[in-house]
């Protein structure tokens, strides 16, 4: 009976090993061939793998100002998207996690609503309602967009940051001559910043990596780079778009790694959550 | 002149609650509570969860405001005042030391936000860290301290500030059983060497006992009884203070015939009755509570030379424990009714299951109080 147990769990063991693999596998091995396919040398999309390696595809990126002007309005959009949206998490977080008020569930219930709502239908009710209120420029549509899309995470990682901070701290300050402002900034902030932070690397890569939302809102001078990406593949198929597809995961890369150096990558990943 | 001063400081509250009551909706948390400290006094206020004793402390440190009443401090009404206009220092139970600050910084913290002189700042921390014998922890942060080392970190920052009343929330009893023992001796050293007003709020009855120096027990929102411990622990007013100060074995019964001197019968079943003093007014039925340590047993055939001086009842044992100093031994009564007697353990040869033994007491130890209390 014994040795059956024991066999029942090494083969749940290797199934559950064998499941991890093949998702390793699936998640991976598309970013490497399209990250090696991106440095091919010929001219054409041939088979993989590619036989020699060059920069060609990026210096067509670099020289396309379809592209360029893509990744700027895509840099543009994602920093003031991120910063606002951080603000705006913040501070409801701070609301939602201080105070009881009639109603709370709701809010904090359409505050999270973006993750749910499928982004196409986001997109699609913003084109209606600008298109209503007379807005027809890119930029705000976009920024609109784009807020509102990363908002919920601002929001849950600073509330999951908050929530570990136990409501005797700020007491303690304020028994030690602090008032609620300078209890806050002495106290909670600190201790809540790794979620805040966590909440702006999300808003930022979530918006630069946003296709759904931003097709409906760009006009033909404003586009981000994934659009951009998406309106080339069906005009103009060729492997600048690996090259800018490097581009785009370069940003999300180079931010998560400076982030790591700066506050320790495990703890803004798991979720910012402040432990004594 | 000065010596007439300290006189007269010496008469004044330091702190003191005149008739406050918290209502929280239809809930009243605290109920028309009453009570004064001068400076020095250390007073627990003791009572099961819920009974108001934390609502207090808390309109005490400004996080509540009364519903009626009025808080003083030094003779001033704290009404309206928030915790950091006043002047009251909070040892959290479970410390609340801030995580992100180095020990310095945290004792250092009341300091600077009450705008204490930057160059006396470092020689008040290092004061403090030398009353609480933590010097040389200075750069630790709390996460790298003992329980016991972050409990005197929270009381070093707590008493910084020189605040006019210290209030401890349970302050022992996120420490096990051996730490509890040390830190209250020490914790009572320093409150008294910074002649500290201090008070107490506590579940646990032998934190407020053996610290404070007045008790104020409360139940539901109301103080049920006010004294020193031992004055309390030996003559509670009411069956819920016996019951929650101490052990008691408890009988219900009726007055019977008097005996002079003061002594009347008290016939607790058919047969059983014994001696007790007799109760100031008549209230027909009452339940008398007999502490476990004022009990002796003696073999049974002995009884009978006992002294007249003691009650005496006979029983069967049907449990031991030897719980290390103390031994309790369950006795039952002929009709069914069990007590527990608790002996120190003096190397005596313990009682045997089912051992027929006699008990003795003395009217005096029974402590009476009418039922329905």
């Amino acid at each position: 009976m014994n040795v059956f147990n024991r066999q029942v769990d090494n083969i749940g063991l290797w199934f559950v090993l064998l499941v991890i693999a093949v998702t390793l596998i699936f998640l991976i091995a598309p970013i490497i061939v399209s990250i090696l396919m991106s440095f091919d040398a010929r001219s054409y999309l041939g088979r993989f793998p590619p036989t020699e390696f060059s920069f060609h595809w990026y210096e067509r990126f670099f020289s396309d100002t379809y592209y360029l002007n893509g990744l700027k309005t895509s840099l543009i959009i994602a920093v003031i998207a991120a910063a606002v949206s951080t603000f705006a998490g913040v501070s409801a977080a701070i609301v939602i996690d201080r105070y009881d008020f009639p109603g709370k569930q709701a809010i904090e219930t359409v505050f999270l609503s973006p993750l749910v709502i499928p982004a196409v239908v986001v997109g699609f009710a913003l084109l209606l309602f600008f298109a209503l209120i007379g807005v027809f420029q890119g930029y705000p549509r976009l920024l609109a967009g784009h807020i509102i899309i990363t908002f919920p995470y601002t929001v849950r990682t600073t509330l999951a940051g908050l929530t570990g901070i136990r409501r005797n701290l700020t007491e303690a300050a304020m028994t030690l001559g602090a008032n609620e402002w300078q209890a806050f900034w002495d106290v909670t902030f600190p201790l809540a910043r790794t979620g805040m932070i966590a909440g702006a690397v999300f808003a930022f890569a979530f918006s630069m990596d946003d296709v759904a939302v931003s097709l409906f809102l760009t006009s033909p001078e404003t586009y981000t780079l994934p659009v951009a990406m998406v309106s080339m593949m069906r005009t103009n198929f060729d492997l600048t778009i690996a090259a800018a597809s490097v581009i785009l995961m370069l940003f999300t890369i180079v931010l998560i790694v400076v982030l790591d150096w700066i506050i320790g990558l495990e703890r803004v990943i798991g979720g910012g959550v402040y432990r004594s | 002149m000065a010596e007439s001063t300290g006189h007269n400081s010496k008469l004044m509250a330091v702190v003191e609650l005149k008739n406050v009551t918290k209502r929280f909706g239809a809930f009243t948390a605290v109920d028309d509570v009453t009570f004064s400290l001068e400076k020095g006094d250390i007073l627990s206020l003791l009572g099961p969860s819920g009974c108001g004793k934390t609502t207090t402390l808390r309109m005490i440190a400004g996080f509540e405001d009364p519903s009626h009443g009025d808080v003083l401090i030094s003779g001033e009404s704290m009404l309206g005042k928030r915790p950091y206009e006043r002047n009251v220092g909070l040892l959290f139970q479970d410390y609340a030391l801030f995580p992100h600050m180095s020990v310095q910084q945290n004792i250092a913290y009341g300091l600077r936000r009450r705008k204490f002189d930057r160059g006396a700042l470092d020689d008040r921390v290092g004061e403090m860290l030398e009353l609480v014998k933590l010097e040389g922890f200075a750069d630790r942060r709390p996460g790298q301290l003992s329980g016991g080392q972050q409990q005197r970190v929270a009381l070093a920052r707590a008493l910084a500030t020189s605040p006019e009343v210290v209030l401890l929330d349970e302050p022992l009893s996120a420490l096990d059983a051996k730490l509890r023992q040390e830190l209250r001796i020490e914790l009572k050293q320093i409150l008294s060497a910074v002649d500290a007003t201090t008070i107490i709020v506590t579940h646990d009855q032998e934190e407020a006992m053996s610290l404070g120096d007045t008790l104020v027990v409360m139940n539901e929102g109301k103080i049920v009884q006010e004294g020193s411990p031992t004055d309390i622990y030996k003559n509670p007013t009411s069956r819920f203070v016996a019951e929650f100060i101490g052990r008691s074995n408890w009988f219900s019964g009726k007055l019977g015939k008097d005996v002079g001197d003061g002594l009347v019968e008290f016939s607790i079943g058919k047969d059983i009755s014994f001696l007790i003093l007799r109760p100031d007014q008549d209230a027909g039925t009452y339940d008398v509570c007999i502490r476990p340590e004022r009990i002796r047993t003696e073999d049974s055939q002995d009884l009978q030379q006992s002294s007249e001086f003691f009650n005496q009842l006979q029983g069967v044992v049907r449990d031991v424990a030897h719980l290390g100093a103390d031994v309790h031994t369950l006795v039952e009564l002929p009709d069914g009714e069990r007590l527990t007697v608790s002996q120190q353990f003096t190397g005596q040869s313990l009682r045997q299951y089912g051992e027929r033994i006699g008990l003795a007491f003395r009217p005096s130890d029974c402590i009476v109080i009418s039922s329905g209390t």
